[in-house]
């Protein structure tokens, strides 16, 4: 009987990984800007999942759980270490060619300029762009308000776009 | 949505983790506890034995003080009364 339990559970453990691994390691990836610490944590979350497989209700329920323990992971992480952004915004580097709208590089600028971003702005940004979820779900998952995250998603599109466009880089 | 939020969904897109990622969260899961572990436990158990081994030899040794006690304390009852009897 505990055997069979056992089973099931390492059968549910497993689906749970791999449809919400991309969503863990990729939230903590992007808020860190740390391949090897984002992966490290992403573990963690996933054996944290584990060891609370029994409150886990549903496959839904799974998901909103792994999303909010990876953000609070993430905030913790950047914290303990103790540092800002590790490049400030005057820092990233100007590409010695402009890069143009579905340009990998002005991709990757994108990033390195979401990293900078203080961390309650940068985590509603990753939710918003990478999760595509709405402020409301923003605000219900980071445990702050509606108002602060819509201010913080309007100011940080404005402080990007004030970047890029000092870049060079705009809408053609 | 503008420019710039199309590019954000597109540069924030979810990424897979490195390959064998589910093979090493399970590796982690059945990783045994540290030596170390073990034997803060065998510690924890020996002075919690050597505490309740202290309670019960003092729970022992209360009720022999007591029982004594009461056959002293019935034995000078009668010495009373033989007392009281000679006496009269």
């Amino acid at each position: 009987m505990i055997g069979l339990t056992a089973v099931r559970q390492a059968l549910d453990f497993g689906e749970l990984m791999r449809e919400h691994r991309a969503m863990v390691f990729s939230v903590l990836w992007h808020f860190l800007h740390d391949r090897d610490l984002a992966e490290e944590l992403a573990q963690d979350v996933f054996l944290s999942l584990h060891k609370n497989l029994n409150t886990i209700e549903t496959a839904a329920h799974a998901g909103f759980w792994l999303r909010k323990v990876a953000v609070q992971r993430a905030i913790d992480a950047a914290r303990k270490r103790n540092r800002r952004p590790q490049v400030s915004l005057e820092e990233v580097a100007e590409p010695s060619v402009r890069p143009a709208a579905g340009d990998p590089m002005l991709g990757e600028m994108l990033r390195r300029l979401i990293a900078t971003l203080p961390e309650g702005p940068r985590m509603a940004m990753i939710l918003r762009y990478q999760e595509d979820m709405d402020p409301a779900e923003i605000a219900e998952t980071m445990g702050i308000p509606l108002g602060t995250v819509k201010s913080h998603i309007q100011r940080s599109l404005g402080l990007l776009r004030e970047k890029l466009e000092r870049r060079g880089v705009g809408e053609r | 949505m503008d420019w710039l939020e199309e590019e954000l969904k597109q540069a924030l897109a979810r990424k897979e983790p490195g390959a064998g990622f589910d093979a090493r969260v399970r590796a982690r899961l059945h990783r045994r506890p540290p030596q170390w572990l073990a034997v803060a436990a065998a510690i924890v158990v020996t002075i919690g034995a050597g505490e309740a081994w202290q309670q019960y030899r003092g729970r022992v040794v209360k009720e022999q003080v007591m029982t004594a006690m009461r056959i002293a304390g019935s034995k000078l009852s009668r010495v009373q009364a033989q007392m009281k009897v000679s006496e009269q």
